[in-house]
């Protein structure tokens, strides 16, 4: 059985060791940059987003009507010869599954891999029983060997060196096995599985796709262990959840179409097999395979008709979305997870597996949209780990202080605002006149070393706003600047860039005073209803008939507003139209030169500082904005060098970073690391957040490396 | 697509993920392949389930064939025989070039029994059976999938895994070798079941 810890603390403490563990580091690491390039080869000349599209439609349709589905699939399948049973529990679908084996009089039993018998434990109970099993998937059978559950959907060892299955196929061969002999390896599987085969009496697989309009089953494996589980022993139980019933054969051509590009890089897995009925068999009854399908609820029909959840169920287990995670990456499977892992599991465990297990790694996500933007369902997974989070801090009821503190103050924004000047008189003064806080206050302990933090300004933006901004007699256009706290009460000069740069350009910016807090970090810690309460007021701020546009310099927050505010303000009568009002005008600083200002090279100097770009997450995924920043840089005479994995994550991820140092701190090593080998003078980005996380990373490097927002390295290129 | 474009498609995909790619002429040219890949694989055993109910007239020669080049031949109750198969010659039934795939009707048993339990599996493909993709296939596999009992199976190369440490390796549970004629004549045109 496997454990996940149930409170903060000791997560964190697991963590901690998991990030001791070289060869996992290094293995996920190399495995999550081949995968990005062989998931782009397989989709060459394939539209994916299209196809995302198709499949999250097609899931939509058949989600609320899963019941007939499956009655469809039963009559069909039933008519074929097949026994179709419903477990409403994990239990109950174990006992079903023993109860055949009993009846078959089975003792020996092969597996193909099936994530939901993970789900139900049910090697452990047939094991109970007093049935001999046998996993048969390579990767399966080693971690059944070495006790353990998988560390990922579709390489379930991929968390072990091959110096540790050569010493478990020594002890279970009896001869010394080469490491270094993978090939040799792999054939020890070969023939103890053989023999695991031929002797068994029953096979049982899971499914990736149950076809109701013709009953049949489809299983997609490499390795073919599917085929012959299915195959040699006279008796086959599929076991499926519910989620995996697609309404016709398109449906699951469509589905494999996306599998295996999105799972592996490859155009098709080696096999795909397609059963309806109980087909031939020489040593089954009546020379027949005795032919079982377990369809399991788990709770997943009440999931279907849920108006937020429901769309966890279009997952077709691809594993991309922890092929991806910067924090899978770090820790593996084991550590992000329970029996699903990644994105997908952070939520599915809640559901399948109790709010215990969930509890602690819900909180464990940067938010970074990177599982969102690979998903083959289009699944908003940061959206539903968020929503989790919140559930489960509703249902327990009592909250983290610093929940209560958030909602108190920001639902009341001089409160936050007198706070924040406050905050900034109390800080020390620092003698050289630095702006960063090199030792960090009592309150954070050493793991928050990896980064100085910078003071926050002297006086905020808000309250030198009339002094700095000229009013312009013709402007050409009129823009709102959205802040956000970081630009408002640390980073400032950003602001003042910007200011600068419009007065030239003839653009009228102005500083609605009511604005406040985007809202972002209060749905991150799941606190909606302040989140929605703060959306609410900004949009009261943003008097949208006198702004053509709405810019902010916070990737973070223009995602947010454009991403989030529609929905959280769904049904709030008035605000509604204002909303997608807002929703339109809403732009990011490097977009709006290129696209609105249309700026060219001759407004700029030339010969800039050889330049590295860091994408923010809610810049390049959130926004949609990839092409514009790297134009800009460019065209303003910067030299600008690519570095690798510029569009991960630098690791910042708002309060991500305060609860989760360890983890923030390796992210922007990383991150950091593929900076320096660019040789760049400057490192620049456009969210604050980010500038924040770069600059302070730098500083404890004693790097030369100057980290710039955009739009001040803009400034300075321009030509006055 | 026209024929020639699509047979060289199909060699492309089906080469990029390992298959052995040749063209024939006749089914004898196949059936010759088919015994030369056994021996020179050190194989002894040939199993050509169902080729009697297919092709008829091919069996006599490759009984001829089979007997004149020291080889076994089994055609039927493979799993007696378990363990033995060297190589599975069998007629596929369609293929899709896209993904490079084969496409096998399995109900028949032994049918099943030799593709997945022999090292080699030398499958003939009639170029009229080629389709360029999946969804191109669909109305046909849709037939089949309505009448059952049926075991249908598409085959893109060999058996593979990548468990250990990532590193691709082939023939963990099913043949390490598929071999692939493409037949571009195609002596009868019949539908299969
Ligand atoms: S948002 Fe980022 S950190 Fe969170 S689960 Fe997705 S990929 Fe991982
Ligand atoms: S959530 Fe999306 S990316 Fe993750 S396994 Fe499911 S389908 Fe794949």
């Amino acid at each position: 059985m496997i454990s996940t810890p149930p409170d903060l603390k000791s997560y964190k403490t697991q963590l901690r060791r998991a990030l001791q563990n070289e060869f996992l580091a290094t293995t996920l690491r190399t495995f999550a940059s081949a995968y990005r390039l062989s998931r782009a080869n397989a989709f060459e000349g394939l539209d994916a987003t299209h196809l995302v599209e198709e499949i999250a439609r097609g899931k939509d349709a058949a989600i609320p009507y899963l019941q007939e589905l499956f009655e469809q699939f039963r009559s069909r399948a039933e008519a074929a010869g097949v026994k179709v049973h419903v477990a409403r529990t994990p239990r109950e679908a174990n006992e079903i599954i023993a109860s055949i084996a009993r009846s078959n009089d089975v003792r020996k039993i092969v597996k193909s891999k099936s994530m939901t018998a993970e789900e139900t434990f049910l090697n452990d109970h047939l094991e109970k029983e007093g049935f001999q099993v046998t996993e048969t998937d390579l990767g399966e059978w080693i971690i059944q060997l070495r006790g353990e559950g998988p560390s990922h959907m579709v390489m379930p060892a991929i968390h072990l060196s091959r110096k540790e299955v050569a010493e478990l196929f020594t002890g279970v061969t009896g001869e010394v096995q080469d490491p270094d002999d993978i090939a040799g390896m792999v054939q020890v599987a070969r023939k103890e599985l053989r023999q695991a085969y031929v002797e068994a009496h029953m096979g049982i697989s899971g499914a990736n796709f149950a076809v109701a309009e013709t009953g049949t089953l489809g299983l997609i494996t490499n390795e073919g262990n599917a085929r012959l589980v299915t195959t040699l022993p006279p008796v086959h139980v599929a076991m499926l959840g519910f989620e995996k019933l697609v309404p016709d054969l398109r449906s699951a051509l469509r589905i494999l179409q996306m599998l295996p590009r999105n799972a592996t890089g490859q155009a098709i897995s080696t096999y795909v097999t397609w059963i309806t009925g109980a087909n031939q068999c020489a040593t089954g009854p009546d020379g027949r395979k005795a032919m079982h399908v377990v369809f399991l609820d788990n709770g997943r029909l009440t999931l279907a008709r849920d108006p937020v959840f429901a769309e966890a169920l279009r997952c077709i287990r691809c594993g991309a979305c922890a092929n991806v995670c910067p924090i899978y990456k770090l820790v593996g499977g084991h550590n992000y997870g329970h029996v699903y892992m990644g994105a997908i599991g952070l939520i599915l465990t809640y559901f399948y597996h109790g709010r215990e297990n969930a509890r602690a790694m819900v909180k464990n996500c940067l938010n970074c949209q990177a599982c969102k933007s690979v998903c083959a369902s289009g699944i908003d997974l940061p959206r539903l780990i968020r929503e989790v989070h919140r559930k489960i801090l509703k249902e327990e009821g009592t909250k983290p202080v610093k929940n209560v503190i958030l909602n108190l103050v920001l639902r009341n924004r001089r409160l936050f605002h007198f706070l924040l000047r406050r905050a900034s008189l109390a800080q020390s003064p620092v003698a050289s006149g630095e702006r960063v806080m090199r030792h960090l206050p009592f309150f954070f302990d050493r793991e928050h070393e990896f980064r100085s933090l910078p003071l926050l300004a002297g006086t905020p933006l808000r309250d030198r706003w009339n002094q700095v901004n000229p009013s312009l007699e013709n402007p050409r256009l009129r823009v709102a600047l959205f802040g956000g706290c970081l630009v408002d009460f640390v980073y400032p000069e950003q602001a003042l860039a910007l200011v600068k740069l419009f007065a030239a350009h003839d653009v009228q910016l102005e500083y609605p005073m009511e604005q406040t807090c985007c809202g972002l970090p209060a749905e991150m810690m799941g606190e909606k209803e302040t989140a929605r309460q703060v959306a609410l007021q900004n949009l009261h701020s943003l008097d949208m008939s006198r702004f053509d546009h709405i810019l902010t310099l916070c990737a973070s927050c223009g995602s947010h507003l454009k991403e989030s505010y529609p929905r959280l303000l769904e049904g709030e009568g008035d605000a509604e139209p204002m909303v997608r009002g807002m929703v339109e005008k809403v732009t990011d600083f490097s977009s709006f030169m290129i696209n609105v200002l249309q700026v060219s090279p001759r407004q700029f100097q030339e010969g800039g500082a050889k330049t590295a770009y860091h994408s923010p997450c809610h810049l390049c995924r959130g926004l949609n904005v990839t092409g514009e920043p790297r134009e800009l840089l460019t065209l303003a005479g910067l030299e600008y060098t690519p570095s690798r994995d510029e569009d991960v994550c630098c690791g910042f991820g708002g309060s991500f970073s305060v609860d989760f140092p360890m983890l923030s701190a390796e992210i922007l090593r990383e991150k950091l690391d593929h900076t320096e080998d660019t040789g760049a003078d400057v490192l620049v980005t456009d969210c604050p957040g980010c500038v924040l996380q770069l600059r302070g990373g730098l500083d404890k490097r004693n790097s030369s490396i100057r980290v710039k927002h955009m739009v001040e390295i803009i400034a300075e290129q321009k030509k006055w | 697509m026209g024929q020639a474009t699509l047979v060289q498609k199909m060699k492309e995909k089906a080469e990029a993920v390992q298959t052995r790619v040749a063209l024939v002429r006749s089914m004898e040219e196949a059936l010759t392949a088919a015994v030369e890949i056994t021996l020179k694989g050190g194989g002894h055993v040939l199993a050509a389930p169902g080729l009697g109910e297919r092709h008829e007239e091919a069996v006599p020669f490759l009984n001829e064939l089979c007997r004149s080049r020291g080889v076994d031949l089994l055609m039927e109750n493979l799993r007696g025989h378990m363990g033995r198969i060297h190589t599975a010659f069998t007629v596929g039934d369609y293929a899709i070039a896209e993904t490079g795939t084969l496409v096998q009707i399995s109900h028949d048993e032994d049918l099943r029994m030799a593709t997945m339990l022999s090292e080699t599996h030398v499958a003939v493909i009639p170029v009229s059976r080629i389709r360029p993709h999946a969804l191109a296939f669909e109305p046909e596999m849709l037939r089949i999938l309505q009448r059952p009992p049926s075991y249908l199976a598409f085959i893109s190369g060999a058996s593979r895994t990548a468990d250990i440490e990532r590193v691709l390796t082939i023939g963990v549970h099913g043949p390490s070798e598929l071999h692939m004629l493409i037949l571009e004549e195609e002596p009868h045109e019949e539908a299969p079941s």
